[in-house]
């Protein structure tokens, strides 16, 4: 029964983008529903399937061998993942209900647009179940390559300037992220000739070199979570992004990295080594400076979606410390990592709802404009731990490392997420600047709403193990809520610090242009290497042809030669029977 | 039992075709035909045969006295049916395009006559079981493509046949000398002889090691290895039909193959690894796979850049042998059979792209996804594959190269093969892009150079559904490499043959 289910999860997909493939080439354009029910439907067998419970699956035809699993921390993954793939669905059909009706009238462009968006959504869906369920290393790697390349299409979908700028830096690291990951693959899982993720954690661990697959491994998908002095795209991608394309991108596709992480790294091994160790600590740091950094330069961006992009990385900077505990104090880890999964389901669905909050921002319903904002901030304030899940999932996380006695890292996730606070009320008063009335539909601030609703209660329907989360105790609560007023605080002062300078705004995608400049500096010496390498080729193809034309010149007279020879025999012959005479007669006399 | 006829029938059906086809008239459009197609139906079968007496341990040979101490031998092994078994399976493919391919062009006769002598030769190059046998075949299949290669019989044409026989007749007479050097010293050696050349160790090292040279760097020539390529990218003035011919089974592979041979069962692996050519071998292919896609980057026409994909690609061979161990082997063996059909499935697109809408260019390839989906999801999963992207086959060979190399410790192999991967992300990419993501002539901007309504379909569906099997087969060669007889098992049949005596 569940197989026949996870056969549906994984099929479903296709059988929507059959439907659309129909669609384009059958039905008449006026009738073309590109976001039609059965469109919507493409997560809903992944979400029922995390629902029904734990499984395992062994298939040996299939590739290197699979090997998936429904367990423990794929269950509550894949709910979440499908939770948010289905509500960014219905929030697209009326996101793009307008492009839909221009499409209807015949504008081949905002077709073939449609089109594209419709066949490349089921499929990246299809590659981010994948990876969750995957316990084998080529599942796993296929899953995740079919979602980042597929995810393309949504980046690129406007096919303006910005799309494309974003979806070229997108592409460009994901192709980075991808060949980092095979070669971490290749070699632990060479090192310890395995085919499964497991055996990739165990060989990292016992492996001299450990350390360095761990760093290859986690550069790779670092790409995805939007690690420091990778996180270029996500700035880039994020504003350009159609909402429910950002709200997934952001929401569950960085979570991918996460899960990367989760799986490849042996948290909470006993026997990790010193290097190994010493790799969580750069971990630590990395993740803390993003969470900080990240916050510092977002709250200047003036696009709210840049701003939201900002927060995800800082986010995931905080989530990547979290990791990285695994590592740096392995004994915290049995009880943290649940308190992680809360924290990035938490984090999928509060980032989903802001991102499709930008679009209810553009398009205000016709409702009391308090209620709306009210609504709209929500998701923020639980993401900086005020109230709600926010709340649950920062204890969850806090609570072990107060067991395990790590004072200074909650201080500093504290701090940390007042900068979150800074930033979502940054957004906020962004999206409050760039406010649109009327327009959106039921779909849009439906999806809207369940999201946001969805994301304050998560502890409640998400599957973990019993009794792993609790709600925090009541004298615990100001420790934990004080971040928020504290960041909106920071927000408002730096902002009339700030206002002098308005008109001018950090460009989005800080490093970006850095590392385009210093890629083009390298390039600049290659070409010139090149060149002069074809040139030299090229003179020594015309010194061979040289030669070989003399050669071919001294071989043809070589040739005339003997028909010089053969035309004067007889003269020849004559004179040498003449000089063999003279040569026997003077024989003959001596 | 063994049944000397099965070697000599599966040679004597493409050599009959040929001399049935020479004789037949030239307006003979439908029988010449059926014979071609029948011929390479009753081929598969009998590779079929040849795969279940293999599988079973039967070794069937047959073999004559040419003259004393020189014999004529076909066998049938793991190795040479794995590569029979290529070319068959994508003759049938490739005939099927050529004859869509042609359709109302001249000379068929001739094209056909010596596609089918070429063939021919691949079959008894995979099949020949000594150096002589090898080499007569290896020399047949240089003349019998040459008439294909300047087929068009156009100025450019003629002067990439005269550099392909440049290249290909000097490498001849080197490949020859070695051969004849180890005559010399060794008389008649067979590919199946359980010792090798190990006895002759202790005494003539230097020789050994000179006669591997010219045989390697002989053959060499045809697998393209730098600086040795020259003649592939400019033999693209050829056909498609005859590119694909010639990248995926016939000429590129038949160098890989006889090297394969030289490594794994003239010398012997142990023997190759104590000379110490190996490391020399994955050195070459190393710099032949990063040179190749480098190329390739800088074409702006579609033919060429996959002539420098196929030079980088074929190395992957090469590279496999020159990884001592298991996994180094498989993944040469498998990617053997793996390039073989992802390189055909895109010579195939390039051709439908060329033949339906004049594209010869990059750049005029923007938005043909619309006006041609078959072909263009074909052509996407073949440059996936050959990005190294799973479910596609390519995936599982750079795996098993990369595994086998760090098993060997060559760890700077896997740094190789994530270059190549980048690399060839940096070239393939941004030609699907230009498929699916811009909008071109089918969405109103421009014309295609020069559009034809070939078919009912998007183009003639003979040049559609070879391409569409094809593309289906590397697509299923990655998606269920677990499977039994699949190209990854049989290439571990072959590998755990030479590692488990």
């Amino acid at each position: 029964m569940i197989t026949l289910l996870l056969a549906l999860a994984l099929l479903w997909p296709f059988g929507v983008m059959g439907h659309a493939v129909w669609l384009a080439y059958r039905a008449p354009e006026a009738q073309r529903d590109y976001f039609s029910v059965l469109w919507l439907s493409a997560a809903w067998p992944a979400l029922l399937l995390a629902y029904v419970g734990e499984a395992q699956w062994t298939m040996d035809a299939w590739m290197l061998g699979g090997e998936w699993e429904l367990n423990s921390l794929s269950r509550p993954w894949l709910a979440f993942t499908a939770l948010l793939w289905s509500l960014a669905a219905v929030h697209a059909r009326g996101y793009f209900a307008a492009e839909q009706a221009q499409a209807q009238r015949g504008d081949q462009d905002a077709q073939r647009r449609l089109l594209r968006l419709a066949l490349l959504w089921p499929l990246t869906l299809l590659g981010n179940v994948l990876l969750i369920i995957a316990q084998d290393i080529a599942s796993f790697y296929l899953g995740f390559a079919v979602m980042t390349f597929a995810a393309y299409a949504l980046v690129v979908h406007t096919g303006t300037q910005e799309a494309r700028l974003g979806a070229k830096a997108y592409l460009i690291l994901a192709v980075l992220g991808e060949g980092l990951i095979l070669g971490g693959f290749l070699w632990s899982a060479g090192a310890a000739d395995t085919l499964m993720l497991q055996g990739v954690r165990e060989s990292i661990v016992s492996a001299e070199h450990g350390a360095w697959m761990a760093a290859l491994l986690c550069l790779g998908f670092g790409v995805k979570a939007g690690v420091i002095g990778l996180h270029v795209w996500l700035p880039l991608a994020h504003p350009a992004a159609p909402a429910p394309a950002s709200a997934v991108l952001s929401g569950v596709m960085i979570k991918a990295g996460l899960l990367g992480w989760i799986s490849v790294l042996p948290l909470g091994h006993a026997q990790v080594s010193g290097a190994l160790a010493q790799f969580g600590h750069w971990m630590l740091v990395a993740g803390l400076a993003a969470a900080f950094a990240a916050a510092v330069y977002g709250v200047f961006q003036r696009h709210p979606k840049a701003v939201l992009a900002y927060s995800s990385i800082s986010q995931m900077g905080m989530m990547t410390a979290l990791v990285a505990m695994g590592l740096v104090a392995p004994d915290v880890w049995p009880l943290l990592w649940p308190g992680l999964v809360l924290f990035a389901a938490h984090h999928a669905l509060a980032k989903g709802s802001l991102f499709m909050g930008t679009s209810i921002s553009e398009h205000l319903p016709r409702w009391p404009q308090p209620l709306v904002w009210a609504l709209l901030a929500l998701p923020g304030i639980s993401l900086a731990g005020a109230i709600g899940a926010g709340m649950v999932s920062k204890w969850g996380v806090k609570a072990p490392l107060y067991e395990m006695h790590h004072e200074s890292l909650i201080k500093l996730l504290s701090w940390a997420a007042v900068g979150t606070a800074a930033l979502v009320s940054a957004a906020l008063w962004r999206q409050w600047q760039q406010r649109h009335q009327g327009g959106s539909n039921r779909e849009q601030w439906g999806a809207w709403l369940v999201a946001v609703i969805a994301a304050l209660l998560t502890p409640l329907w998400l599957p973990l193990p019993a009794g792993s989360i609790e709600m925090p105790p009541l004298k615990e609560w100001l420790g934990i809520m004080w971040p928020f007023p504290v960041g909106v605080l920071f927000a408002a002062v730096g902002w009339l610090l700030t206002r002098p300078l308005t008109g001018k705004t950090l460009p989005a995608g800080d490093l970006w242009g850095f590392y385009a400049f210093v890629i083009g500096a390298v390039l600049v010496p290659i070409r010139a290497f090149g060149h002069c390498c074809g040139q030299l080729k090229s003179v020594s193809v015309v010194t061979a042809q040289k030669a070989e034309k003399t050669l071919m010149g001294h071989l043809t007279r070589l040739l005339s030669g003997e028909s010089w020879l053969r035309h004067h025999t007889s003269g020849l012959m004559m004179m040498l029977a003449v000089l063999l005479a003279a040569l026997l007669m003077w024989e003959g006399q001596r | 039992m063994n049944a000397a006829w099965l070697p000599l029938t599966a040679l004597a059906t493409s050599l009959l075709v040929a001399v049935t086809i020479f004789a037949l008239p030239e307006e003979a459009r439908r029988l010449r035909t059926t014979i071609n197609i029948g011929a390479a139906v009753v081929k598969i079968i009998l590779v079929t045969l040849m795969v279940r007496r293999v599988a079973a341990g039967h070794e069937d040979i047959f073999s004559f006295q040419v003259i004393g101490g020189l014999d004529f031998v076909l066998r049938i092994d793991a190795l040479g049916v794995m590569f029979a078994g290529l070319s068959s399976l994508l003759w049938l493919g490739t005939t099927i395009y050529a004859i869509g391919y042609l359709e109302g062009s001249a000379n068929r006769k001739r094209f056909f006559g010596f596609f089918s002598l070429c063939v021919a030769s691949t079959i008894g190059i995979a099949l020949a079981d000594n150096l002589f046998t090898f080499l007569i075949f290896y020399e047949m299949l240089t003349l019998s493509t040459y008439p294909l290669v300047v087929h068009r019989g156009t100025e450019q044409a003629l002067n990439a046949g005269r550099v392909y026989l440049r290249y290909t007749l000097s490498a001849g007479v080197v490949l020859l000398l070695g051969a004849v050097l180890l005559n010399n010293l060794t008389g008649d050696q067979s590919f199946s002889s359980e010792e090798g050349l190990g006895d002759y160790l202790n005494d003539h090292r230097g020789l050994l090691t000179l006669i591997f040279i010219l045989l390697v760097s002989g053959l060499a020539v045809k697998a393209a290895m730098v600086p040795l390529h020259g003649w592939l990218p400019r033999a693209m003035v050829a056909p498609a039909p005859v590119s694909a011919l010639l990248h995926a089974v016939a000429v590129v592979k038949a160098g890989a193959f006889g090297i394969l041979r030289v490594v794994y069962d003239l010398y012997g692996i142990e023997l190759s690894v104590e000379l110490g050519v190996i490391t020399g071998l994955a050195v070459a292919a190393s710099i032949t796979i990063i040179y190749g896609s480098l190329r390739a980057i800088a074409q702006q026409e579609l033919k060429p850049l996959l002539a420098f994909s196929t030079v980088s690609q074929v190395s992957y061979v090469i590279l496999g042998i020159g990884i001592f161990g298991p996994f180094g082997t498989v993944g040469a063996l498998a990617h053997l059979l793996h390039q073989g059909l992802m390189k055909v499935t895109l010579f195939f697109c390039a051709g439908n792209y060329a033949e339906e809408l004049g594209i010869h260019r990059i750049d005029e390839m923007d938005g043909a996804g619309k006006r041609m989906p078959l072909t263009s999801i074909a052509f996407t999963i073949g440059a996936l594959g050959m990005i190294g992207l799973p479910p596609v086959a390519g995936f599982i060979t750079k795996w098993y190269l990369g595994v086998g190399a760090i098993q060997a410790e060559m760890y700077w192999v896997v740094a190789v093969l994530v270059a190549s991967s980048t690399l060839n992300a940096m070239y393939f990419l941004p030609i699907l892009h230009r498929l699916w993501f811009r909008p071109g002539p089918s969405h109103g901007k421009g014309n295609w150079p020069h559009e034809q309504r070939l078919g009912r379909l998007e183009t003639h569906g003979w040049l559609l559904w070879p391409m569409v099997f094809t593309a289906l087969i590397s697509l299923g060669a990655g998606l269920f490499a677990g499977l039994p007889y699949s190209p990854l098992d049989w290439a571990a049949r072959v590998a755990s043959g030479e590692y488990l005596p």
